[in-house]
């Protein structure tokens, strides 16, 4: 089985194979791993890497958002993953100076607007706070996600928001 | 069930007095004062909101009542809801934890005249502390420096040009300040009379918002300064033991996100003088229970007064892990009458190091954005010199409605170095998946050079994080990334497996189908 795994802006293929009881042929763009895999809970991977000589490794990946969207643990650090080209919002605002287009500020959470800094037409730098929505007590500056023009502001300050709605547009 | 002001006075006051404690707080702090009870043979109550249902401290305390809809205001900041709980379930004594009504007053006085025993300091002592102005006026009056600022409170009908004088005379920069206010909420800094007038509104309307108090004060920015806090008890007998300090100057927007004890800066001598500046403020108000009296000191080693806090803190546990006491038993046995029985000078004297990181639901890469969710696995860290002070569980959805710090994780070492190690070593174990927490934020802190060698103030982590401009706290190298793909593939893959196995269960079950459905399953 062929997988498309997103981490980071960049794409892997990655096929699976097994290959006996609990082992498996795994090749990441044309590399492969011998790779001796036990499940641990619902979410864990314990990895014996044979190629390296039997270093342990413990990965775990578990869902987070819509479907093929997780979140992987490896060492204490978390990165998301999208499985076969489904991308998350949270990977678009996350491509600063590189990011193309037009893109919009959404609410990540349900909460209220308290200001809007920016009207149409501003010029905006990539990482420029735009608007601030007060969630979960506190306020949170919503930046911008790349250098552009706001193309349309989209709400009001004193709107009350839910999680997903679009913000501010910028292009 | 009987009214408690009914209950029989009981013949031996001191030991059986508060039979069962009502706690009118949630998650980690709730299930830290079960803890405590538990261990003192109490019996809890719990008190919960819609969201909290499956909440752990519902379910580790030993009766449980529904005070109301998710939102705070409709549920833990309602007096009236949590009295009546008490009263259903015949608890003697009321445990406020740390916010919602921690320092509410008039809660405190409500506790009262229902006939249950409010566990921390009397009304007026609250009142009188709790009152930011008023409290550096306390510490004036027992000798105690204070930070120059405004000393009269501020509401919304001083005008902003009636302020800008004052800000003038107090000097900039300057921090605008709620007179209610805590946890960084309501607090602005200014640089210059341009940015003052954004300064007064944002910190009313936070302070209106968070306190329902939008009255504000001025204070002046001190270059640099630390943050040192002194913790304290006081019994109803007069007695005032001052703890060893803790190092709180790890902030982020001016909440605090790590703290330590002992703190690098402070020399025994000093720490004498700080603590001693500490207990004559709390005599002044005749303070009990406890307290902690907060501080900043400057490069010189002058320390000035902030603030009281008329509760038990947050960052508590570092004070008992190098001390050798429990803070919250000691609110407990002061609050039904004990006397204080520490060695005041064990209580100075620091044993080995402790640090603490708040481990807060939010996404350290999108500028601490509040990351609520279910969260699908938890496994927290664990060994030699490790306390977790957790308040959720796997399954658990972490709500939008209250603060978002789900643990407290504690290190203890012999030394601060130890400490430090043995956090890093911690946080690498501390398994949250589900959501995201600031965890990979704290691994990336135990690494940085001025951290480890305890070179930092209160402006430090936001100069850091300033730097860094956004950039991922989570960032894995060539080979780890790679690893991460692997893994996440084959996680696909053995789900697809499974269900593929699952599916073929109806029909005739093929042999290679059952073993490809138990390996796909295999734990």
């Amino acid at each position: 089985m062929t997988f498309d795994i997103d981490i980071n802006g960049r794409n892997r293929m990655v096929s699976v194979e097994r290959a006996a009881a609990g082992r498996y042929r795994v090749i990441v763009d044309g590399r492969a791993h011998d790779v001796d895999a036990a499940r641990v809970g619902t979410f864990g991977l314990s990895l014996l890497l044979d190629g390296d000589g039997g270093v342990s490794r413990e990965v775990e990946v578990a869902p987070a958002g819509g479907p093929g969207e997780v979140l992987v643990r490896i060492d204490g650090r978390i990165v998301a993953a999208t499985v076969n080209g489904r991308r998350t919002g949270r990977a678009s605002a996350d491509s600063g100076p590189l990011a193309r287009g037009v893109q919009a500020v959404v609410a990540p959470m349900p909460g209220r607007v308290v200001r809007v800094l920016v009207a149409a037409g501003d010029t905006v730098t990539a990482r420029q706070p735009v608007v601030v929505v007060e969630a979960m007590k506190m306020e949170n500056e919503l930046r911008s996600p790349k250098a552009g023009r706001v193309k349309d502001v989209a709400v009001a300050a004193g709107a009350s928001v839910a999680a997903g709605r679009v913000l501010i547009v910028i292009e | 069930m009987p009214e408690p002001a009914r209950r029989p006075v009981e013949p031996c006051p001191t030991l059986l007095r508060f039979m069962k404690i009502l706690i009118a707080n949630r998650g980690e702090i709730a299930v830290r004062i079960i803890r405590a009870c538990r261990e003192m043979g109490l019996p809890t109550v719990a008190v919960y909101s819609d969201c909290d249902r499956n909440a752990r401290h519902v379910r580790e305390a030993d009766q449980a009542f529904h005070i109301g809809p998710s939102e705070a205001a409709k549920s833990y900041l309602r007096i009236d809801r949590i009295l009546d709980a008490a009263a259903r379930a015949g608890a003697d004594a009321v445990h406020p934890g740390y916010g919602f009504l921690a320092e509410n007053a008039a809660f405190a006085r409500a506790c009262r005249d229902a006939g249950l025993t409010f566990i921390g300091p009397s009304p007026k002592a609250m009142a009188l502390m709790g009152s930011k102005t008023a409290a550096r006026e306390a510490a004036i009056a027992a000798g105690v420096p204070v930070v120059p600022g405004t000393e009269r409170p501020l509401d919304e009908s001083v005008s902003d040009d009636d302020i800008a004088p004052m800000a003038e005379a107090v000097g900039y920069p300057l921090v605008v300040k709620a007179v209610a206010g805590g946890g960084g909420k309501g607090m602005r800094t200014v640089d210059d009379r341009a940015s003052l007038s954004a300064a007064i509104r944002t910190a009313r309307s936070e302070a209106g918002s968070a306190f329902g108090d939008s009255t504000i004060y001025l204070e002046r920015r001190l270059v640099r300064p630390r943050h040192i806090e002194i913790q304290l008890l006081g019994d109803e007998h007069g007695t005032i033991v001052p703890f060893v300090e803790r190092e709180c100057s790890i902030q982020r927007r001016h909440q605090k996100v790590v703290e330590e004890s002992p703190s690098i800066a402070v020399s025994p001598d000093l720490r004498r003088r700080i603590a001693g500046a500490a207990a004559a403020v709390a005599r002044t108000v005749h303070y009990s229970n406890a307290g902690t009296i907060e501080f900043l000191l400057d490069e010189t080693g002058s320390f000035y007064f902030l603030e009281m806090n008329t509760r038990l803190q947050v960052e508590h546990p570092v004070t008992e892990m190098v001390t050798s006491s429990d803070l919250v038993q000691w609110q407990i046995r002061i609050a039904r009458g004990e006397k204080l029985d520490i060695d005041p000078e064990r209580a100075l004297t620091p044993h080995g190091h402790a640090i603490e990181c708040r481990i807060y639901a939010e996404d350290p890469d999108q500028g601490f954005m509040p990351s609520p969710g279910l969260i699908r696995g938890l496994r927290p860290a664990a060994g030699p010199g490790v306390r977790d002070d957790g308040g959720v569980s796997a399954g658990y959805t972490v709500p939008v409605f209250y603060d978002s710090m789900i643990a407290k994780l504690v290190t203890w070492g012999p030394s601060r170095r130890d400490a430090v190690d043995r956090m890093a070593r911690a946080l690498r174990e501390y398994q949250v998946l589900g959501i995201r927490t600031t965890i990979p934020f704290f691994l990336w802190l135990m690494r940085q050079p001025d951290y480890v060698a305890g070179r930092y103030e209160t402006t430090y982590l936001d100069r850091l994080l300033a730097e860094r401009n956004g950039q991922s706290f989570s960032e894995l190298t060539e080979s780890d990334e790679e690893l991460a793909s692997l893994a996440t593939a084959l996680d696909a893959y053995l789900r697809t497996s499974a269900r593929y196995a699952l599916a073929g269960q109806g029909s005739a079950q093929a042999p290679w189908k059952q073993a490809a459905r138990r390996e796909a399953l295999r734990e």
